[in-house]
């Protein structure tokens, strides 16, 4: 039998993911002149050489920026929350770009809902465009990061610069929830690095909005330019509609860094392309990484690409996955160490002359401004923000997640909400009967890694890409106290800003934000290289040391995306031209 | 009917019951939108089957409606043989299939979810036999809850313009944008000096330009806040920890 066959192309770099982080780092490779081919599992959305990325195959791959179709992406990117966000069967899911197929497997043996995308731009297909820095501490103060802070400070600079990241506009829900945080006694952050308590707009890469939306406008909102304040960040995002595909406002990986990565003219990203091995020979040294065997997800066919260097970028589950198929060596730490911010859910729901009285409109309307455009920092605990949905996910992630039980059999006296757990019947039609009164805050726990958390093979289930990923996630009880401290601050913020009732979700476990499976400090060197092989990289969030303190994962990962791509340049290239910090930090192998 | 999909009935018409005495489209429920069925395609559909015995039988995706459906059954003999049923016993509605399931009140049927998921004999088997899976039960019945909710208050299963839920919610649908603008809280961020104790700044004395003023809030004290919900956060936090294992 002959084994699949190889490319004849040979990338300098193969890259395996093309989601939220890689990106970044394919980018700035391309810039120093390196080719790289990019393996993506999932659909390329609004790209004209795969027109019906849900229903045929298209061609194999896209290595130019004129390949990229803001007319496409407002076809396919509905705004609807089903059509979009279903993990079933939305096309904003985990699971192949063929819509007549389920999605891919994973073995999850407890409560809990994985919320992870498919598809170029990886799961910033549907976040909510939220950039703030890693809190201070969480770097410099946790005994997890081999990194200091600073050295993470300039790569956060050039990504703010070139999303850009900038504060979010006060809307009528964000002016509610920031004077329940002056009325609870909080300041004002202003500052890019967070070390103390305070409430901020969020910082978003999310393009401002037109100043013609401050004052009365009747547009078709195709003449604006910037975000349009239509909230539809889960769902895809595509606004403003009309926009050329790379000035939409939410910056996504797919609009935002593949445009760039592609205009270096040495990116390229070959869709529906699933890794199933990474390819190895003995060197000299140590095992070395020489490329990757993937799977045609239409076709079923297999092929092999070789490459000077291999990078998985293809999240905290895959990676892990990938890597424990492919014979790779573990001590214990492969898969290990998951953080996953430990999600909690408060709401309020305000009556009619309270809302007037604050903010000067009789609803909240939480459908209305970015999903997620305020937010209160509380170091050594985590983060809580304004966090609104359309009314199916607010139903299915306010109401119906929890591990505490049934609102209607708990007691809550003692505590400052007037609910707790999951709502149904009558109690449910009525809280979403309100849904235009309710003002939802996600809580994002500090939750810090721990070896019995995260990704394991499920030797016992195999799909065509060989035995699935499964997932073991507990919650500390020191992660449940910072989780219970936020959602205590959440309902008093809540109450300061009037709420006639309150409502705690305790949710059960929420994969979505996720990070820390494959650190840096316990599987890669500080460079982001395997200590294990070399060749071989990391460069998505299960790099990321810990959960960065609470703080949405995003801008580290891409941030530390953009360093280890400067360290493989200089190991086994002919370095970065233009290292983005003025004086860089070396990287060590013997962390 | 098939028995998976009237068991899911009484599952769904749980969660979002029909309530005649509302006005106008509150009144109507999840079975009034066939939500059974959206909920049993959506389990059938939830993965594909794995190479081995299931697909030999012929199935490319995991039959998980029908197991859905048995669990629910079995959690809801659970419920009376352990005597925790708070409503009594009926016949089932002509959506409802005729197991155990169907024949309990509607908060009993949410009672007999918790206990597969984490009071009953499941979680205690996960417990006792780590090297099994068992929890994969309880996954099933959290995403069973949130497939409910999402697809109850959204276009899932309804391609009209404004389904169900979203009238419900009095959600108008995607829209293009909304005029909402006003103005900036903070105009731009600055970049603070960070990590030192005396040398450390405050954010607000650097240059004051870049900032708007908070409102000053009012009198509050919030160092005393803080302190004193901390000390009920403490005991309020072993109770959630008993109350998780």
């Amino acid at each position: 039998m002959s084994g699949p066959d190889a490319d004849t192309r040979e990338p300098d770099v193969v890259v395996v993911g093309a989601g939220g982080d890689a990106p970044a780092l394919a980018w700035r490779l391309g810039q120093q002149g390196i080719d790289v081919l990019m393996l993506e599992a999932g659909p390329f959305h609004g790209n004209e050489r795969f027109p019906n990325p849900h229903a045929e195959r298209g061609e194999g791959a896209s290595r130019s920026p004129a390949d990229l179709s803001g007319d496409l992406l407002d076809e396919q990117f509905t705004a609807r929350e089903g059509d979009m966000g279903s993990p079933v069967d939305g096309k904003l899911r985990w699971g192949p770009a063929d819509a007549d197929r389920a999605p891919w497997a994973r073995t999850v043996p407890q409560t809990g809902v994985i919320s992870q995308v498919a598809g170029v731009g990886g799961t910033t297909l549907h976040y909510y465009g939220n950039h703030p820095r890693a809190f201070v501490p969480a770097i410099n103060d946790q005994p997890h990061w081999p990194l200091d802070y600073g050295d993470l400070v300039p790569y956060y600079q050039y990504l703010e610069d070139v999303h850009p990241v900038k504060p979010a506009p006060t809307t009528p829900k964000a002016e509610l929830f920031y004077e329940g945080a002056r009325r609870a006694g909080y300041d004002l952050t202003t500052g890019l690095n967070v070390e103390e308590e305070g409430y901020r707009p969020f910082p978003n890469a999310i393009l401002q909005p037109d100043e013609a939306l401050q004052g009365e406008y009747d547009g078709d909102f195709r003449d604006l330019s910037g975000d349009t304040l239509a909230a539809h960040e889960h769902q895809g995002g595509p606004h403003p509609r009309g926009a050329d595909f790379e000035r939409r406002a939410k910056r996504g990986s797919l609009v935002s860094l593949v445009p760039k990565a592609l205009d270096t003219g040495h990116v390229e990203i070959r869709p529906n392309a699933f890794a199933t091995q990474v390819l190895t020979r003995a060197g000299p040294g140590p095992l070395e990484a020489c490329g990757v065997e993937y799977r045609d997800t239409w076709t079923g066919r297999a092929r092999r690409v070789f490459a000077d260097v291999v990078v998985l970028s293809a999240g905290c589950i895959e990676t892990p996955r990938l890597w424990l198929n492919s014979g790779l060596p573990d001590d214990g730490w492969v898969g290990r160490g998951l953080t996953t911010h430990h999600f909690d859910f408060v709401s309020g729901r305000f009556d009619a002359d309270t809302l007037e009285e604050i903010i000067g409109q009789r609803a909240v309307e939480p459908h209305q401004g970015q999903a997620a455009g305020s937010r209160l920092d509380v170091p050594g605990a985590g983060g809580i923000a304004v966090n609104t949905f359309a009314p199916g996910i607010t139903a299915a992630s306010m109401y119906s997640e929890s591990v505490n039980g049934f609102a209607f059999e708990n007691d809550t006296s003692g505590e400052p909400w007037d609910t707790e757990g999951r709502v149904v019947g009558q109690q449910l039609k009525d809280e979403m009967s309100d849904y235009r009164r309710t003002l939802t805050l996600i809580c994002h726990t500090d939750d810090r890694p721990r070896q019995d958390n995260g990704v394991s093979l499920d030797p016992s289930t195999e799909d065509e890409h060989g035995p699935i990923a499964r997932l073991d996630w507990s919650p500390h009880p020191e992660d449940d106290e910072r989780r219970l401290d936020l959602a205590r601050r959440s309902a008093r913020l809540l109450e300061e800003a009037g709420a006639e009732h309150i409502h705690r979700s305790a949710a059960a476990p929420i994969f979505l934000h996720m990070q820390s499976s494959m650190a840096i400090g316990k599987v890669l060197d500080t460079g982001g290289e395997a200590l294990s092989a070399d060749r071989l990289f990391v460069a998505d969030h299960s790099a990321l040391a810990n959960g960065v303190g609470g703080a949405n994962p995003t801008h580290t990962g891409q941030a530390l995306a953009l360093r280890t791509a400067e360290h493989l340049a200089d190991r086994y290239f002919d370095g970065v031209a233009d290292p983005i910090p003025a004086d860089p930090t070396p990287a060590s192998a013997d962390d | 009917m098939s028995y998976a999909r009237g068991t899911i009935a009484a599952l769904v018409d749980a969660v979002v019951p029909g309530t005649p005495g509302a006005e106008g489209v509150q009144a109507d429920g999840a079975l009034d939108i066939d939500l059974d069925e959206t909920v049993e395609t959506a389990f059938n559909e939830l993965q594909e089957a794995p190479e081995g015995p299931v697909r030999s039988l012929g199935y490319e995706t995991m039959p998980f409606a029908p197991v859905l459906a048995l669990l629910l059954d079995i959690g809801a003999l659970e419920l009376v043989l352990r005597r925790e049923r708070e409503e009594s016993l009926r016949s089932p509605k002509d959506a409802y299939a005729g197991g155990p399931f169907s024949r309990l009140g509607p908060e009993d049927r949410m009672r007999a979810v918790r206990l597969l998921e984490a009071d009953g004999l499941f979680p205690a088997l996960d417990e006792r036999y780590p090297d099994v899976p068992f929890g994969i039960v309880a996954y099933l019945m959290q995403g069973a809850m949130f497939i409910t909710a999402m697809a109850a208050y959204s276009d899932w299963g309804d391609d009209t313009e404004r389904p169900q839920g979203w009238r419900q919610a009095d959600y108008p649908g995607p829209a293009e944008g909304y005029a909402v603008h006003m103005g900036y809280e903070v105009e731009e961020f600055v970049e603070n000096d960070y990590g030192g104790g005396d040398g450390a700044e405050e954010d607000d004395t650097d240059d004051g330009a870049t900032a708007m003023a908070a409102d000053g809030g009012d009198d509050s004290d919030p160092e005393a806040w803080f302190d004193d919900r901390s000390r009920s956060a403490d005991e309020a936090g072993d109770a959630e920890g008993g109350a998780d294992r």
